[in-house]
């Protein structure tokens, strides 16, 4: 028997798991449940969307002009962003896992290639469209807040930027390291 | 009357269709687990949760298996594309990172058949996604012909890539390098 061979026999020695009890009934629950999320995270988006346009109309700020194009730009680019999130889970999720081994890795390979033009084109000018919007509400802020809570705004809104970039930074990262993972 | 009809022949649809897969589950949890558990070093925590997503895709796919390929061919292909699918979760990628650092200790020269499992795993951890998946199915003992259409390589290309990866996986055991 050559090395490989021991190995191989060894490899096939291994403890065999048994399947558990009802384990097809528990994965049947499982995708029930996974539509369930999805619906309820539609409903959030819906509702998030209402409300934004709502606020719009509350604060009548079609009667500002600066107000008005800073909160269409910085609702155009949430909504923006997280259209593009949504498309790039119903990618991932249309994929073709039946494919051959080959086929489905350039196809995932592909999908991180367009994720890396996302993160590196689209995602910055998002955040700047974003920020600009915020720099044009801030007079309207400084207007009719007063000077302390127009402070804790300004300091906020940087801190949460701060914060939303690192987030964003770090699974850039880890989207990288798996499209190097793929391309060894 | 026609709808209730309909209903009723869609719920018959359903049931026939859930036991299929039940059947389909039972008949190869065992091969998809053992696939699995190449893929995360042999944790088998995780084996287990990559088996689950493995058979979700399984259930999910089941009405377009059109039988052109054989049934275990698919689910095959299924189990390694799921697993290439699943590394970008954080769980599978930090699990793998931990045992690239693992250094064995020299003195260890005689290795028990369970180190040398051990080892096996984390040998197969250092290949190229597409090698691990070959030798993976090697280590189960497909023919390269199934090999070959489970990976979408020619017949020629796996014979000369599973020659390659068994010496480098042998190396790898009993000297720690690949």
């Amino acid at each position: 028997m050559t090395a490989f061979e021991d190995l191989k026999s060894q490899w096939g020695n291994q403890n065999q798991s048994e399947p558990p009890v009802d384990g097809a009934k528990q994965i049947l629950k499982q995708i029930a449940s996974v539509r369930n999320k999805q619906r309820i995270t539609n409903g959030v988006l819906a509702v998030t969307g209402s409300i934004l346009i709502a606020f719009f109309f509350y604060v009548t700020a079609y009667k500002f002009q600066s107000v008005m194009i800073g909160l269409l730009l910085m609702i155009g680019a949430l909504v923006f962003r997280i259209g593009l999130e949504y498309s790039s889970i119903r990618a991932l999720n249309t994929m073709n896992v039946s494919a051959s081994v080959e086929s489905f890795k350039n196809e995932i390979m592909s999908y991180y290639k367009r994720r890396k033009k996302v993160h590196f084109i689209l995602t910055p000018i998002i955040i700047l469209v974003y920020c600009i919007g915020f720099v044009m509400l801030l007079p309207a802020f400084k207007e009719s807040l007063s000077a302390g809570f127009y402070n804790y705004i300004i300091i906020s809104g940087i801190i949460t930027l701060f914060v939303l970039c690192l987030f964003m930074a770090r699974e850039i990262k880890k989207e990288l390291l798996v499209l190097k993972g793929l391309m060894d | 009357m026609v709808f209730k009809q309909g209903s009723k022949s869609t719920e018959v649809v359903m049931h026939t269709k859930q036991a299929h897969f039940e059947n389909i589950y039972q008949s190869n949890y065992q091969k998809v687990i053992r696939v699995c558990r190449g893929y995360v070093n042999g944790n088998e925590a995780l084996a287990k949760d990559l088996t689950q997503e493995v058979f979700i895709k399984v259930w999910q796919n089941l009405s377009s298996f059109r039988e052109e390929a054989s049934l275990s061919t698919w689910i095959y292909r299924i189990t390694v594309n799921t697993c290439l699918l699943q590394f970008r979760k954080k769980k599978y990628l930090s699990d793998a990172e931990v045992f690239e650092h693992y250094v064995e200790s020299p003195e260890e020269s005689l290795p028990s058949k369970e180190e040398q499992l051990k080892k096996m795993y984390q040998c197969i951890q250092k290949l190229p996604k597409t090698n691990k998946a070959i030798i993976l199915l090697e280590l189960e003992g497909l023919p390269q012909k199934d090999i070959a259409e489970i990976t979408g390589l020619s017949h020629e290309a796996i014979r000369v890539r599973i020659h390659r990866i068994k010496n480098n996986l042998t190396k790898c055991v009993q000297n720690d390098s690949i």
